[in-house]
C-alpha cells in the first residue's frame, strides 16, 4: 500500500504549533501558556525558557489549569491551554464549558496527538471525541489545521481572535499540501483541489491522503474544513451543488465530527446529494506502530477512500 | 484577645436586613439555596464593607454560585443593583439568575458547577499581581478535586494577593459534611501547603475583620480564611437541618415563622 508520496516534504504540526506560538510571544507580551504537565511533547521548552513568567506549568491537572487560563484571560492575557486532546478537552470538559465560554475569556484550547494518528499509544490516548465535544459549546470556535503549511498561518489569526477556540493537533510528521498562496480566516474553507465528480471534505493530515496520482482520475473537489466551526456553508454547499456527491473523511467518530454537521447542512440545504461518511465508527482505538496500519483497519485507508469514491459515482 | 459585642459593629444591622432580604427573594422565587446563603451573608456583608479592599479593582470571585441570593443582596446594599430587582431572583429574562452570571453587575465570575471558582481566582491573580483576588468556597465544596489543585497551584506560585475564604457550615445537600465526605483538619492541611490559616467564627463582624487585614498581609503566601458558620443561620427551626439547604416553595407558615425569627433579631 502506498503511503507517503515523496514529492511532499514532511514536516511537524505540533513543531509549526510552537515556532509560530514563540514567534508571536516575541511581538506580544499579552501571549502566556499554561500548560499541564507536557511541554516537551508540545516543543514548548524553548518557549518555557525564554518567557519564564508567561509559562505557567499547571502540572497533571486539567480541571484547575483550564480555570487558571480563565482566570488569566480575565485579566487581557492571550491565552494557550496545551495538553493532549484525550486529557484537554476530555477531562475538563465541564470546566472549559463554566469557566471559559460561560464566562466570555480568550483561552485557545490547543489539544495534540488527536486521533488515530497517535498510533503506538493506543485507545486511551487516541481522542477520538474532541471534535464532537467542542462543536457542542456555545462560542466555542474550532480548528484543526491541514499541515504544517497551514498551522503557521492560522496561528497568528487565532491569537488575535477574541473567542475562545479549540486547536486540534496531530502526533506524528505529515505532508505539507497547503498552497503557500492562500491565506487562513476563520469561517472560511479552502478549495485545495478542484474537480467536478465528487465533493471531499475533512480536515487534518488525513485528508492530505487524497493527494496522490490515484485519485486524479476522479476528478475531485477537495475542500479543506478547517474551521470546523464556524463552518463555511457557502463553499461547501456551492460545491455539492455542482457534484451532487459528497465523501466526508475524520479521523473522529462518526458521532458529533464533522460528518454530522456537513449531514445537517445538505438536508437543511435542500440540495440533492449523495453521502458518505468515512470515521471510526463508534469504537475504541488501538496500538500500532504505523497508523496508516489503524486507517486500514478503521476504513480510513486510501483503498477505504477510493471504495467510497466508487460507490459515489455509481448509479445505483 | 478582647473584642466588643458583636451587635455593638456598626455593621451588625445589615446582619438582619439582608437575611430578610435573602428571604424574600427566596419565597418570591418559589426556589433558592437558603442554608447556605444565610450561613455566608456575614462574610459577604463584612468583604464588601470593608475599607480593606475595594472592588473596583480587587477581585470578588463567588466560587459557590448557588448561594448568589446573599451576594445579590449585598451588591443591592452597596447600589451595584437597584433592590427592586431583588424579586426578580430566579425569574425568567431577569439578570439575576438561579446561580450566577455576567449580566449582573459587579459579578466578575458566573459560577454554578462547585470546585471551579479557586482556580480562576487563581489565574486573575497572577495576571494582575498589583491587586487582591478574593474567592469565597464552601466546605462541601472541598468535596471537589479541582480545589486541591487550585491549593497546590496557588502555593507553587506564592500567591500572596490571593485569599480564600471557606464558609464552613458544616452541611451540604444529601447531610453533614461530617457523613457525606468528612474534611478532617482542613486548617492543617491548608498550612501543609504553605498557606496563611486563620480560623474564625464567621458570623463575628471583628473577627471577619481582622482576619481580612491578617490575610491582606501575607504578601508571600496565600490565605484562608476558615470561617466557622451555622447552616441557615437566623431562623432557628432551619439551623444545622440539611433539608434547608434548598427549597421549593416555601409553605406560608413556614416563610411567615421565619420571617418573624430574622426580624426579631
Amino acid at each position: 500500500m502506498k503511503t507517503v508520496d515523496c514529492r511532499f516534504k514532511i514536516s511537524s504540526i505540533r513543531q509549526a504549533f510552537a515556532d509560530t506560538l514563540f514567534e508571536l510571544a516575541v511581538k506580544n507580551p499579552n501571549i502566556y501558556v499554561v500548560d499541564i504537565g507536557l511541554r516537551p511533547s508540545l516543543y514548548l521548552d524553548r518557549f518555557a525558557a525564554r518567557f519564564k513568567s508567561r509559562f505557567i506549568e499547571c502540572g497533571i491537572a486539567e480541571s484547575n489549569a483550564a480555570a487558571v487560563a480563565a482566570g488569566l484571560a480575565a485579566s487581557s492575557k492571550t491565552v494557550f491551554l496545551t495538553s493532549f486532546a484525550c486529557f484537554s478537552p476530555a477531562l475538563n470538559w465541564a470546566v472549559i464549558k463554566q469557566s471559559i465560554c460561560y464566562n466570555h475569556q480568550n483561552v485557545k484550547i490547543v489539544g495534540s496527538h488527536a486521533g488515530l494518528m497517535s498510533g503506538d499509544l493506543g485507545a486511551t490516548h487516541q481522542m477520538l471525541e474532541d471534535i464532537a465535544l467542542m462543536r457542542s459549546l456555545p462560542t466555542m470556535e474550532v480548528f484543526a489545521p491541514l499541515d504544517a503549511v497551514e498551522m503557521k498561518k492560522m496561528l497568528p489569526v487565532l491569537a488575535s481572535s477574541p473567542h475562545p477556540a479549540y486547536l486540534r493537533l496531530v502526533r506524528p510528521p505529515t505532508t505539507e499540501v497547503y498552497p503557500p498562496k492562500l491565506s487562513f480566516t476563520i469561517g472560511k474553507s479552502q478549495l485545495i483541489q478542484s474537480g467536478r465528480n465528487i465533493t471531499v471534505l475533512g480536515y487534518g493530515p488525513i485528508l492530505t491522503q487524497l493527494f496522490s496520482d490515484d485519485f486524479k482520475k476522479y476528478s475531485l473537489d477537495i475542500i479543506n474544513c478547517s474551521s470546523i466551526k464556524p463552518l463555511d456553508s457557502d463553499t461547501i454547499l456551492k460545491s455539492i451543488k455542482k457534484t451532487g456527491r459528497c465523501l466526508v473523511i475524520e479521523d473522529h467518530q462518526k458521532n458529533g465530527g464533522l460528518g454530522d454537521a456537513i449531514a445537517n447542512l445538505i438536508l437543511s440545504s435542500g440540495i440533492k446529494s449523495k453521502f458518505i461518511h468515512l470515521a471510526v465508527d463508534d469504537s475504541f482505538g488501538q496500538s500500532a506502530v504505523n497508523y496508516f496500519d489503524l486507517y486500514h483497519h478503521y476504513g480510513l485507508s486510501p483503498l477505504a477512500i477510493i471504495e467510497s469514491l466508487k460507490k459515489l459515482l455509481s448509479k445505483s | 484577645m478582647f473584642l466588643p459585642k458583636n451587635s455593638a459593629h456598626p455593621l451588625y444591622p445589615l446582619s438582619r436586613s439582608l437575611r430578610l432580604d435573602i428571604l424574600e427573594m427566596i419565597n418570591h422565587a418559589g426556589f433558592g439555596h437558603i442554608g447556605g446563603s444565610l450561613s455566608s451573608i456575614d462574610i459577604l456583608i463584612s468583604l464588601y464593607n470593608s475599607d480593606l479592599f475595594n472592588f473596583n479593582k480587587d477581585h470578588f470571585i463567588l466560587s459557590a454560585g448557588h448561594i448568589c441570593p446573599a451576594l445579590y443582596a449585598v451588591l443591592a446594599q452597596k447600589n451595584l443593583i437597584p433592590r427592586s430587582e431583588l424579586l426578580t431572583y430566579g425569574l425568567f429574562a431577569s439578570r439575576l439568575q438561579g446561580h450566577l452570571n455576567l449580566e449582573t453587575p459587579g459579578v466578575e465570575y458566573a459560577s454554578g458547577a462547585l470546585g471551579q471558582g479557586l482556580s480562576f481566582a487563581s489565574g486573575l491573580a497572577l495576571g494582575d499581581k498589583t491587586h487582591h483576588t478574593i474567592c469565597l468556597t464552601t466546605d462541601g465544596e472541598h468535596n471537589e478535586g479541582q480545589i486541591w489543585e487550585a491549593i497546590a497551584f496557588a502555593s507553587k506560585y506564592h500567591q500572596g494577593n490571593l485569599i480564600n475564604i471557606v464558609d464552613s457550615n458544616g452541611y451540604q445537600l444529601g447531610g453533614s459534611t461530617a457523613e457525606m465526605m468528612p474534611l478532617t483538619e482542613l486548617a492543617s492541611k491548608y498550612l501543609h501547603f504553605d498557606w496563611t490559616v486563620i480560623t474564625v467564627n464567621g458570623h463575628n463582624f471583628y473577627e471577619l475583620q481582622k482576619a481580612l487585614k491578617t490575610a491582606k498581609s501575607s504578601s508571600i503566601y496565600p490565605a484562608c480564611i476558615i470561617a466557622k458558620t451555622t447552616f441557615a443561620k437566623g431562623v432557628s427551626f432551619m439551623e444545622n437541618k440539611f433539608e434547608f439547604h434548598d427549597v421549593k416553595k416555601l409553605p406560608e407558615e413556614i416563610y411567615l415563622n421565619a420571617k418573624k425569627e430574622l426580624e426579631a433579631k
